[in-house]
């Protein structure tokens, strides 16, 4: 218990150094945005419930998908390493456009291949999949969450998908911290 | 023993009921109380444990995703529990996070965050909670609370002070209406049993109220009274008897006593009469014995004369018939003589001076021997016999007992006379004792009376005058004389010289230690 409070606040003292105050660097200011970013993709997986069907058994991982954000994926694998998601373990995969996304729960969509979003978000519907994007349009392009950073803190919007389109659910504790909730009409 | 305060029987199950009352109260209330009071805390500390958790669960996605806005909306729902005077996040770090006070709060906010736990700080309720999600820590909820359990035991005090006095006025007014019911029996009996003591009139009765035990003792009350009644009744009646009587009695006893004056006067008037007429009597009687020696000696000297001077003129018959004469003259001038010395006992003045009696009694012995040379009687005198007595009287008296001794053993095998005197408690009674002819016992009161006579002329001769004589001379020293004997084997005759003070039965002793 002591060493997982320890372990839990080193982790939290990177995050908040990070959101604390913002660096004259630029690549340093890259950095923090990504480990917020990766800090927030791991947690986003306690507030969404996925179909039963989604799993293979009671204690099959979670799997998260980072395409086109490999600064992204290292700081998620640092932070994964031993943590649980709703009492399952928690995998990280890169991908390149074109992988199958077959077995994710989460994909996220980095900046590097913003140019096929459309194609990849298109792909990912309908499936018991939360896909999380870095772009203006990510919302308008079919994306659940897109995150936003305002006055140098890393916030994100989310459209729920609707319920009829998508197996996932978002809980509303997490529309409750989002800048803003913007519902799909179609 | 102290009795207690002198409180009536209302005035103690008035206290008794109301000391009840109050102590069944307080207890009541205290129980009543503490439960509550304890009651309160837990469900305090269970609401603000629970209003802490879910503060936690609706606070963790802001402190997941770093927003303090959210966090500080969150927060600022509690106004909805005005109970809550203070709260704040902290986040895994253990920094402020977030903050909600209410206006009229002064308490600063800690700085840093604490263990999970529950505690009173003075007025308020102090609680932190970490909020756990997924085994992680993400922070820290700290409350706040008003603790109320102070001004609730104020509350309570006073609710309690006042039902107290309304329950205690309560029980006064119920408790005196039905105490009546209890005491008012009890009480009619004490005002009977005061009356019946004061006045001491046992008629009075008590009034039966009820049936319980207060009614059987008012029914034991009314029996011991009538028994009472009855007995002082007994008790006076029995009174005025006893009176009567004692009255009667010392009226009897006046009349004894004044009969007994009377008799004493009589019997004086009697006395000084009689002891003229024996005076004269004795006079009279020593007169004529004295004046009778002559012509009895005038015939005894001629009829001797007679004998001498004509005796062939005289038949053999005559000759018996004069000396039968003279034998008669002589023994009637023995009897006159006799009779002159008892009656010189009774007169002249007594004399009292030492005188031995042995010595009386061997010169008495050795008299009677001389007068019969051939008797031979074993004699014992006691030495130191000594009495205080008149020499003369005392010399006659021995002369008879001794002679009496003397008289009757003549017919006896080895004739023995003791004569002695025994000592006992200071006084002397003196004896002679001889194994001669004896007497019944019967006749033992006729012994002393003149001319009494147990043994015939023939058998042993004698006038019949001397233990009369000797009575008489011991009664003169103010003694007494008694006998015993046995026919046939002796006799004892016992007399004493002084007035004696012992009983009677005294008699009997000394008689047995003569004999032994």
């Amino acid at each position: 218990m002591v060493r997982r409070w320890l372990r839990a606040g080193a982790f939290s003292a990177v995050v908040a150094a990070g959101l604390a105050s913002p660096r004259p660097v630029q690549a340093d200011a890259q950095a923090d945005e990504y480990r917020v970013k990766a800090a927030f993709l791991y947690k986003f997986g306690s507030y969404i419930e996925w179909p039963s069907g989604s799993f293979a058994s009671a204690d099959s991982p979670v799997t998260i998908g980072v395409m086109g954000a490999e600064a992204l994926a290292e700081e998620l694998a640092q932070i994964v390493a031993g943590r649980n998601v709703n009492g399952r373990p928690v995998r990280v995969r890169r991908l390149r456009p074109g992988d199958p996304i077959a077995g994710l729960h989460v994909l996220f969509v980095g900046r590097a291949d913003g140019g096929r979003l459309a194609e990849i978000l298109a792909a990912a519907r309908g499936q018991a999949l939360l896909t999380v994007t870095e772009s203006d349009e990510g919302l308008e392009l079919g994306s659940m969450i897109n995150f936003v950073v305002v006055e140098d803190k890393v916030r994100f919007d989310i459209a729920p998908p609707p319920s009829e389109s998508s197996n996932v659910k978002i809980s509303a504790r997490l529309l409750g911290v989002a800048r803003k909730v913007v519902s799909k009409s179609s | 023993m102290k009795l207690p305060s002198p409180r009536s029987l209302r005035q103690k199950l008035l206290g008794m009921v109301l000391v009840i009352t109050l102590v069944s109260l307080i207890v009541a209330l205290g129980a009543i109380i503490g439960y509550d009071l304890r009651a309160y805390h837990r469900v305090l500390v269970s609401d603000m444990t629970t209003q802490a958790e879910l503060l936690g669960r609706t606070i963790a996605p802001a402190l997941a995703f770093d927003d303090t806005k959210v966090a500080k909306e969150n927060l600022s729902l509690l106004r909805f529990r005005p109970l809550v005077s203070s709260a704040a996040v902290y986040n895994a770090r253990g920094a402020l996070f977030a903050t909600y006070a209410r206006k009229d709060d002064p308490h600063a906010f800690p700085k840093l965050p604490e263990a999970d736990n529950v505690r009173v700080d003075e007025r308020d309720l102090v609680l932190f909670k970490r909020i756990v999600s997924d085994g992680e820590i993400l922070g820290t909820v700290y409350l706040r609370a008003d603790y109320e359990l102070f001004p609730r035991v104020y509350d309570y005090l006073g609710i309690a002070a006042v039902v107290l006095i309304a329950a205690m006025l309560v029980a006064l007014l119920m408790s005196s209406w039905m105490q009546k019911i209890v005491t008012r029996p009890i009480l009619a009996i004490a005002q009977v049993a005061r009356e019946v003591v004061g006045q001491r009139d046992y008629s009075r009765r008590a009034v039966k109220m009820s049936a319980d035990e207060v009614g059987t003792l008012v029914d034991s009350f009314n029996d011991m009274l009538t028994e009472i009644d009855r007995r002082t009744r007994e008790l006076e009646a029995s009174n005025a008897k006893l009176a009567q009587e004692a009255e009667e009695r010392s009226r009897a006893d006046r009349e004894i006593l004044r009969l007994n004056a009377e008799l004493e006067n009589r019997v004086r008037e009697r006395t000084a009469q009689l002891e003229t007429a024996n005076r004269e009597l004795e006079s009279f009687s020593y007169s004529v014995s004295h004046d009778l020696r002559a012509p009895l000696r005038a015939i005894d000297g001629f009829g001797q004369a007679l004998l001498d001077d004509f005796p062939e003129h005289l038949p053999g018959d005559a000759k018996r018939y004069l000396s039968r004469i003279r034998s008669s003259t002589q023994h009637m001038a023995q009897l006159i003589e006799d009779l002159l010395k008892l009656a010189r006992v009774s007169r002249g003045p007594l004399e009292r001076r030492t005188v031995d009696l042995a010595q009386i009694a061997r010169q008495v012995i050795a008299e009677l021997q001389q007068g019969e040379p051939g008797r031979a009687v074993e004699v014992s005198i006691w030495d130191g016999m000594r009495a205080e007595g008149d020499p003369h009287l005392l010399r006659a008296a021995f002369d008879n007992l001794i002679g009496n001794a003397w008289k009757f053993t003549s017919k006896s095998a080895e004739p023995r006379i003791e004569i002695g005197a025994l000592k006992d408690h200071g006084h002397t009674t003196y004896f002679v004792r001889d194994n001669g002819a004896g007497f019944e016992m019967a006749y033992a009161d006729k012994l002393f009376g003149a001319f009494q006579r147990l043994h015939s002329t023939n058998e042993y001769s004698g006038t019949g005058i001397g233990l009369a004589t000797v009575q008489r001379i011991v009664h003169r020293h103010g003694g007494r004389i008694w006998a015993e004997a046995e026919v046939g084997k002796g006799a004892v005759f016992f007399f004493t010289l002084e007035a004696a003070t012992e009983a009677p039965a005294d008699e009997r002793t000394v008689a047995k230690k003569a004999h032994g």
